[in-house]
C-alpha cells in the first residue's frame, strides 16, 4: 500500500525496511478523485501529504475570484499547506487533485518519530527543506524579474512532461502569465525551433 | 497450413473518454494488460463502440496534442471526425475512410467532431490503432495517408458472401494502398450471414480481429459477439470466420517489431533519452504550433 512511498524514503535515505514499518505505523493512505478538494482555504490540518500517485495542486483564490496556482505536485512531491501544517494556522491555499490520485497523509508527528527511529533520516530532511527555499527563492525571483518565455523556460526544464497533463490556463497561472500571453510565448519558440516540411 | 487458434475473445474493458469526443475501450496495451509487444507492431487499439451523441453545435473532440514515433490509424464506421495539424493538413474522416498518419518525428493535431455530423448528432463509431516504427523510421518526415471508401481495393467474396476492403498489405492477390513501414495486413470484412472465408497469416504475424457488426464464430468453435476483440495464438497460418449475422470485422496482422519500447502517453520511442528528448522538442516548439 505504501510501496511507492517506502521506495522514495529509500532512494533518499538508507531507512531500512524493518526501521520504514515502525514509522509508517498508523499512516495512512487517501485516494482522491480528479476534481476534488484535499485541503479548504480556512482548514487547520495537522497533515501534510505525499504523492504517490496522480497530480495535484495548491492554489489560492484572490478577492476577485482568480486563482494563482502556487505549486503543483506529481508523483514523488509533498503538497500541503505550512501555515496549517507547521503553525495551526488556518491554511491560506486550498489543495485538488487534477488527476485522479492516491496520497499518504503525514502527520506532524512523523518527522519526529523517523528521526528517532532512524536518524539517518535528519540529514535527508535538512537537506530537503534546504532545497525547498531554494526553490521557493528561485520561483519569487522568475517572477519578479523574469520574462514570461524564461519562467516558461524554467518550467518545462523542471516538470518537463506537466504540459501534457495540466490544462494551459493552469500552467500561465503557475508562471503569473496571462493564458494569451502563454500561447504567443509557445509560438515564438515554434517560430524559431519548427522545420516545416 | 496449421490452424491460427484463438487464444482469448475479450469482451470490450470498462470504456473512458478521450477529451469528450471518443468514448473508447481500450483492448491493448494497458485495457487486458496484455503488455507492450503482444500485439507489436500495433502499440494501442482504440475501440469506439458505436455511441449515439446527441446535437451539438460546438464540436466535441480532443483538443491539441503531440505524438512522436508511431502512425496513428483512424478507421471511421459511423460519423465523422475532422483534424488539423501543426504542419498545415486538415481533412475529414467519415465513415468507411481510414486516416494514416505518420507522426514520425513529431506533429502536434487535433481532432473534433466534423460540424456538420456534430450538429446532427447521430451514430458515432470508429478504431484507433497506434502503429509503432521501427528505430531506423521513427524520426521520420511526418506524412498522412487519405484512404476513402470509395478508392479503396476490395476483395469479392464468392456467392455473394460479402467483401473483403484491403487497407494495408494483401488479402486473396488484393493489395491495400496503405504504404507501411513494416509487414502489416489491415482489413475490413464485410460478410453477410451464414457464410464463411478462409484468412491466411503468416503463423509469427501478432495478429486480432475487432467484431465491429453482428457477431462470427472463428474456427468453428469459438463464438465471438460484436465488440469483443478476438486474439489469436502464434501458432498456424490459417483461420476461418463463419458469420452468424450480417458482419463487419477488423482484421488486423502485422511482422512484431523486436526492439525496446520507452513510452509515456503520446510518445513511442526506443529509450528512456529519446523519450526525454521528445518532452523537450515538444516543449521547445520543434513540434510546431497549433491554435487550440
Amino acid at each position: 500500500m505504501l510501496q511507492a512511498f517506502k521506495e522514495y524514503l529509500q532512494t533518499k535515505t538508507s531507512i531500512s525496511d524493518e526501521q520504514f514499518q515502525r514509522i509508517t505505523e498508523g499512516v495512512v493512505t487517501r485516494k482522491i478523485k480528479k476534481d476534488s478538494v484535499l485541503l479548504k482555504k480556512g482548514d487547520v490540518t495537522s497533515y501534510t501529504f505525499f504523492v504517490m500517485k496522480g497530480l495535484l495542486r495548491a492554489y489560492s483564490i484572490d478577492e476577485q475570484g482568480k486563482e494563482h496556482v502556487i505549486q503543483f505536485a506529481p508523483e514523488n512531491n509533498w503538497v500541503g499547506d505550512r501555515n496549517s501544517f507547521c503553525f495551526n494556522e488556518p491554511a491560506i491555499f486550498i489543495v485538488d487533485a487534477i488527476e485522479d490520485s492516491e496520497v499518504v497523509c503525514i502527520d506532524q508527528h512523523f518527522f519526529e518519530r523517523t528521526g528517532q527511529h532512524a536518524p539517518q533520516f535528519n540529514r535527508f530532511n535538512v537537506i530537503a527543506l534546504n532545497n525547498l527555499i531554494r526553490f521557493m527563492q528561485r520561483r519569487v525571483n522568475l517572477l519578479l524579474s523574469a520574462t514570461a518565455e524564461q519562467r516558461y523556460l524554467d518550467f518545462i526544464e523542471l516538470y518537463p512532461s506537466l504540459t501534457l497533463r495540466v490544462p494551459q490556463w493552469m500552467i500561465a497561472s503557475y508562471l503569473g502569465i496571462t493564458p494569451e500571453s502563454l500561447s504567443r510565448v509557445r509560438k515564438e519558440l515554434a517560430k524559431r525551433n519548427f522545420k516545416s516540411i | 497450413m496449421k490452424t491460427k487458434t484463438v487464444q482469448q475473445v475479450l469482451p470490450p474493458p470498462a470504456p473512458h473518454m478521450v477529451g469528450d469526443g471518443f468514448r473508447v475501450h481500450n483492448f491493448f496495451p494497458g485495457g487486458y494488460n496484455m503488455g507492450q509487444k503482444r500485439m507489436s507492431p500495433f502499440f494501442l487499439l482504440d475501440y469506439n463502440a458505436k455511441i449515439d451523441f446527441s446535437p451539438r453545435e460546438t464540436p466535441r473532440g480532443v483538443g491539441v496534442h503531440p505524438h512522436r514515433g508511431f502512425e496513428t490509424v483512424t478507421i471511421a464506421y459511423q460519423g465523422a471526425v475532422a483534424h488539423h495539424d501543426s504542419y498545415g493538413h486538415s481533412g475529414v474522416i467519415r465513415a468507411g475512410d481510414v486516416q494514416w498518419m505518420t507522426a514520425a518525428s513529431g506533429v502536434l493535431h487535433k481532432e473534433y467532431h466534423e460540424a456538420e455530423y456534430s450538429k446532427q448528432g447521430g451514430l458515432f463509431q470508429m478504431v484507433q490503432l497506434w502503429v509503432n516504427l521501427p528505430a531506423k523510421d521513427k524520426m521520420s518526415t511526418p506524412k498522412y495517408q487519405s484512404i476513402t471508401a470509395g478508392e479503396m481495393n476490395h476483395y469479392d467474396i464468392p456467392g455473394n458472401g460479402g467483401r473483403v476492403d484491403v487497407i494495408a498489405g494483401e488479402f486473396n492477390g488484393v493489395k491495400g494502398s496503405a504504404f507501411t513501414f513494416t509487414p502489416i495486413h489491415l482489413y475490413n470484412v464485410r460478410i453477410n450471414k451464414g457464410t464463411s472465408l478462409t484468412i491466411n497469416l503468416p503463423e509469427n504475424y501478432n495478429t486480432g480481429m475487432v467484431v465491429i457488426e453482428g457477431g462470427i464464430k472463428v474456427n468453428e468453435s469459438a463464438d465471438a459477439p460484436q465488440d469483443n476483440f478476438v486474439l489469436f495464438k502464434n501458432d498456424g497460418d490459417t483461420f476461418t470466420i463463419t458469420a452468424t449475422e450480417d458482419s463487419v470485422v477488423l482484421v488486423l496482422s502485422g511482422e512484431p517489431i523486436d526492439e525496446p519500447i520507452a513510452a509515456y502517453g503520446p510518445f513511442l520511442m526506443n529509450t528512456h533519452e529519446e523519450l526525454e528528448q521528445a518532452f523537450s522538442d515538444f516543449n521547445r516548439g520543434v513540434f510546431g504550433y497549433l491554435e487550440d
